[in-house]
């Protein structure tokens, strides 16, 4: 019986308080073993609630007051549509359309936005990736100059004017951008993995632009995205800090109450390809001294009701330290800094993937040890302890999350996007301890799919191809992500 | 008894207030700090603050690279692993184990300077971490095999971050050509063959000198009651004996005569990349304050001087990223910049100096120092939104700077400075005879960009 069974089987609140006392003032070094004190209590967490309003253009407005200590503010325009809604021979326009909001508008050019932005200490940032079915345009700064930086923000959702000479040159900085991504042998790993799963049919088998596509957009088109789907009736603005809705309404009214309202085109979620036969996808990266690892197939949509317990199973076999993968890999066998697994879900089906970056000479055995944990987080049910720990854990960082009220408005963003229950939120803690070991088991087996399951490896093809090939089919690429015809590779 | 409540009770009134002046928009930071010493010589630091069920734990101790011998390179980072690897009571990987079980952080990261070990753990587990901290300061149980596991981690780690990634070893390069003394030159191969030399008797005598109660600063920030916590900080910390204290680092470095550069290959890596160091101040001095500045005009947001003319007029290079380390020794003020495809170092490197040919010959513009006062200010003031950021951010200033009140003054130190200062910095520091220059080029490439 090891120390941990020994604490789970006796602790209660506080129990070992007076023996850790007890021992440490009388005998520092006494044979007997000290128990930790663990407080096996469920902490209580309230949430506290935003308040709404919608302008008469159909603009959401979500605030959430006062949460903040600090006389900060981060704001958040949400547009309803993202990579989800590019044309499938222009991927990438959502996001390259975000990318160009901050260089220029009507009355404003890129520096100047810059100088203005920065001259408030204030952040101003727009995204979409390739498969988000949202686009966010996001700042933060001091509460003393919320209105100044809501003027900005208005003006580069509003009336960008994407002029052409910015065009060409975030053009070339993308290309120069991406060319240095591809020596990052992480980057090279999901974005094998991606393209696997969901193929190139569905924005999903993209994680950046791909360059012909890029180079051919124009200002035209940027234009045309924009007109089409930044509309106040695609968007929520949220805003979290020193701030009330009553005193920013007002403000909100002025700067967007005029944002003419219109119809944006529905985004469609793509159904995701059938899976293929389990296989190895080898990408060669001659000399380099570590391989990493990503091993994994389909998961579920965000609101699949499998969420909860797969939140569960995930944290079992490998979110954090505590997990399994990690303390295999690492704290065991030593083969890796660090060993995890993670799952996502949209709209449409995420991943659910184990992934490590192991030394290129414990290959095999890491191959080994994930096949292992793979199979058996399937095969046994998860014990009592170590589900209750896990369960334990999932609550306590959810409490802990809530020190940062961006969090929080991010939940509140989570619930509105999916349609979840408006006390989605609140019972977040209930629903984690519903999880039962025959809920883990069951998602084990139906989404850790051993008979789907794709492996990619990034790493010194010399080294590590034979290896592999005990796994399994190997298909091999360059860091271009071309197939080496097997012919080439000897 | 009374007096204490009193403090208490002021605590609670005043938990953090930030004044602001919005005419100068210079902002003003308030964090009711307690500072208590126990008998063992251990300083520690409380806030209190009720907004979020969260404590944050901080244990730094005065120890980094630079206390580190030749032949002994990377003790300090060794032991950043080796007190998870168990006590008298802990087993290797419990640790983690117990406070992830509570849903709560843990973590430890360690620079030239200090190593910090931290917690943040829902309220209601406030005597977990307390435990835990004070149960491996009293003392490890270090067994070749657990001495075997943590090195393999630092050496793995080591061959991720560095000898995995493009432009990896570059950093190394620079610290080991920029610095003549020990304490911060070493790093890079000479570590990986101190671990292996490493036997227990030099970890055990590691350990003692510098884990010790008076070498270490102890800050807990959140939802506790300060009272109570101090007894809780007592009854687990008071009773773990002192030790000697370990003699201080000389930093002193010679003055530099004459530009050093050195290039180096790469396989990884596709682009030239260039690395500019200046030696310059410890942190927390007016110099330090005043090269900031500097800094920001140059180099931070894209309304900087350099994106300006190398990432958007010139399209020399993707971006520019560098800044003045803030160190106890002389820290280094820099820039790292990495070429497109196709253009000369040379050519990115005169378009550099000329910017600091500008900066030494006239000021700043009004708009330029506010802007950088403001960038400085607003990101000071957003990072201290987490309890675990002010918990680390009083510890380090109490055991660097023996100042934890620090986190209240030190925009006032950012604000006083005067574009004056600014050029009086750039004609001290950006000098070509104290520059050290590493640049990066693709292995294959060698012959045909190195010149």
């Amino acid at each position: 019986m090891n120390l941990q069974t020994k604490i789970r089987a006796k602790c209660k609140a506080f129990y070992a308080l007076a023996l850790v006392a007890l021992l440490l003032s009388a005998h520092p070094i006494a044979a007997q073993k000290v128990v930790p004190p663990v407080s096996k209590e469920t902490l209580k967490v309230t949430l506290p609630k935003a308040k709404e309003a919608t302008l008469k253009n159909g603009l959401r407005v979500v605030v959430l007051e006062g949460y903040d200590q600090l006389p900060t503010f981060t704001m958040q325009m949400v547009i309803l549509s993202g990579g989800l809604s590019d044309p499938p021979d222009s991927r990438g326009l959502a996001s390259f359309t975000a990318s160009l909001l901050r260089e220029g508008t009507r009355t404003r050019t890129s520096l100047e936005i810059a100088e203005q932005v920065e001259s408030l200490g204030a952040t101003l940032s727009a995204n979409s990736d390739l498969s988000s079915f949202t686009t966010t345009v996001t700042s933060s700064g001091l509460a003393q100059n919320l209105g100044r930086v809501l003027d900005i923000l208005t003006d580069v959702v509003r009336e960008p004017v994407f002029p052409a000479d910015e065009l060409e040159k975030h053009k070339t900085r993308t290309v120069s951008q991406l060319q240095l991504q591809r020596t990052n042998p992480n980057f090279l790993a999901g974005e094998r993995f991606s393209r696997v799963i969901y193929g190139d049919q569905h924005p999903a088998g993209f994680v950046s632009s791909p360059v012909d596509s890029l180079k051919k957009t124009t200002s035209a088109d940027l234009k045309k995205f924009h007109s089409e789907h930044y509309l106040p009736s695609n968007a929520i603005l949220t805003v979290v800090g020193q701030v009330t809705l009553k005193e920013i309404l007002p403000k909100i009214e002025r700067e967007l109450g005029d944002w003419k309202r219109g119809d944006a085109p529905k985004t469609e979620t793509r159904a995701v390809p059938n899976q293929s036969a389990p296989k190895i996808y080898l990408i060669d990266r001659p000399g380099s001294v570590q391989t990493v690892l990503q091993l994994g197939n389909l998961g579920i949509t965000r609101t699949d009701p499998d969420y909860f317990a797969l939140l569960v199973m995930d944290k079992v076999v490998g979110t954090s330290p505590t997990s399994r993968l990690f303390r295999n890999l690492r704290e065991d066998k030593g083969y890796t800094y660090g060993a995890y697994s993670n799952f996502g879900g949209s709209k449409f089906r995420g991943t659910w993937a184990a992934n490590s970056e192991v030394r290129t000479a414990v290959t095999e055995g890491a191959m080994k040890e994930f096949m292992f944990e793979l199979k058996r987080i399937r095969d046994e049910r998860v014990a009592p302890d170590e589900l209750d720990n896990a369960k334990h854990a999932l609550v306590g960082s959810f409490a802990l999350s809530l020190e940062r009220p961006q969090t929080l408005l991010q939940n509140i963003i989570t619930q509105k996007l999916y349609d979840l229950p408006a006390d989605y939120w609140d019972t977040y803690p209930q629903k984690v301890a519903e999880i039962t070991a025959a809920d883990v088991q069951r998602v084990a087996q139906k989404y850790v799919d051993l008979s789907h399951l794709q492996i990619v490896a990034v790493g010194d093809a010399a080294q590590i191809r034979d290896v592999l090939a005990k796994y399994g089919t190997v298909e091999a690429y360059d860091s271009e992500g071309k197939l080496i015809k097997a012919t080439d590779s000897k | 008894m009374k007096h204490l409540n009193k403090t208490l009770q002021t605590l609670l009134l005043c938990l953090l207030v930030v004044a602001t002046t919005p005419a100068q928009q210079q902002t003003k930071v308030r964090i009711d700090l307690r500072e208590t010493k126990l008998k063992n010589g251990l300083r520690v630091v409380t806030v209190e603050d009720h907004h979020a069920p969260v404590v944050s734990l901080v244990l730094i101790y005065n120890v980094g690279g630079a206390n580190e011998r030749k032949g002994r390179g990377e003790f300090a980072h060794l032991f950043e692993h080796l007190m998870f690897q168990g006590t008298r009571n802990i087993e290797p990987g419990e640790f983690n184990k117990l406070v992830g079980q509570t849903g709560g952080i843990v973590n430890a990261t360690v620079n030239d300077d200090r190593t910090v070990y931290f917690e943040v753990v829902p309220a209601d587990q406030l005597e977990l971490p307390l435990f835990l901290e004070s149960d491996r300061l009293r003392g490890l149980s270090i067994t070749q095999q657990r001495l075997d596991i943590g090195r393999k981690a630092v050496q793995e780690e080591r061959r991720m971050r560095i000898l995995n990634q493009p432009y990896g070893r570059s950093g190394e390069v620079m610290t080991e050509l920029l610095y003549d003394n020990f304490a911060y030159k070493h790093g890079g191969m000479e570590s990986m063959e101190g671990l292996d030399a490493a036997s227990l008797e030099d970890i055990q005598d590691f350990f003692k000198t510098y884990y010790a109660p008076n070498n270490a600063v102890l800050a807990l920030v959140g939802d506790f009651k300060t009272v109570e916590a101090l007894a809780k900080i007592r009854k687990y910390f008071e009773d773990i004996p002192r030790q000697p204290e370990p003699s201080p680092i000389d930093f002193t470095e010679a003055e530099q005569k004459a530009e050093r550069r050195k290039t180096i290959e790469d396989a990884l890596a596709p682009l030239p990349q260039v690395r500019i160091a200046f030696k310059a101040v410890p942190g927390n001095t007016p110099d330090f304050y005043a090269l900031q500045i500097l800094s920001a005009v140059l180099q931070d947001g894209q309304s900087s001087r350099l994106y300006q003319k190398l990432v958007k007029e010139k399209e020399l290079v993707n971006g520019v990223g560098g800044g003045i380390g803030e160190k106890r020794g002389p820290a280094a003020f820099s820039i790292t910049t990495t070429l497109r495809q196709g253009k000369k170092v040379e050519t990115v490197e005169a378009a550099i100096y000329e910017e600091f040919e500008r900066l030494k010959r006239e000021p700043i513009t009004n708009l330029e120092i506010e802007k950088a006062k403001n960038s400085i200010n607003g990101a000071f003031i957003n990072n201290l939104e987490r309890s675990l950021i002010r918990a680390i951010t009083v510890a380090q200033y109490a055991i660097f700077y023996d100042d934890p009140n620090l986190i209240n003054t030190r925009l006032d130190k950012t604000n006083s400075v005067t574009r004056e200062d600014v050029r009086r910095v750039a004609n001290k520091y950006l000098k070509p005879t104290n520059r050290t220059v590493v640049v990066t080029v693709p292995k294959a490439a060698t012959d045909k960009t190195a010149k």
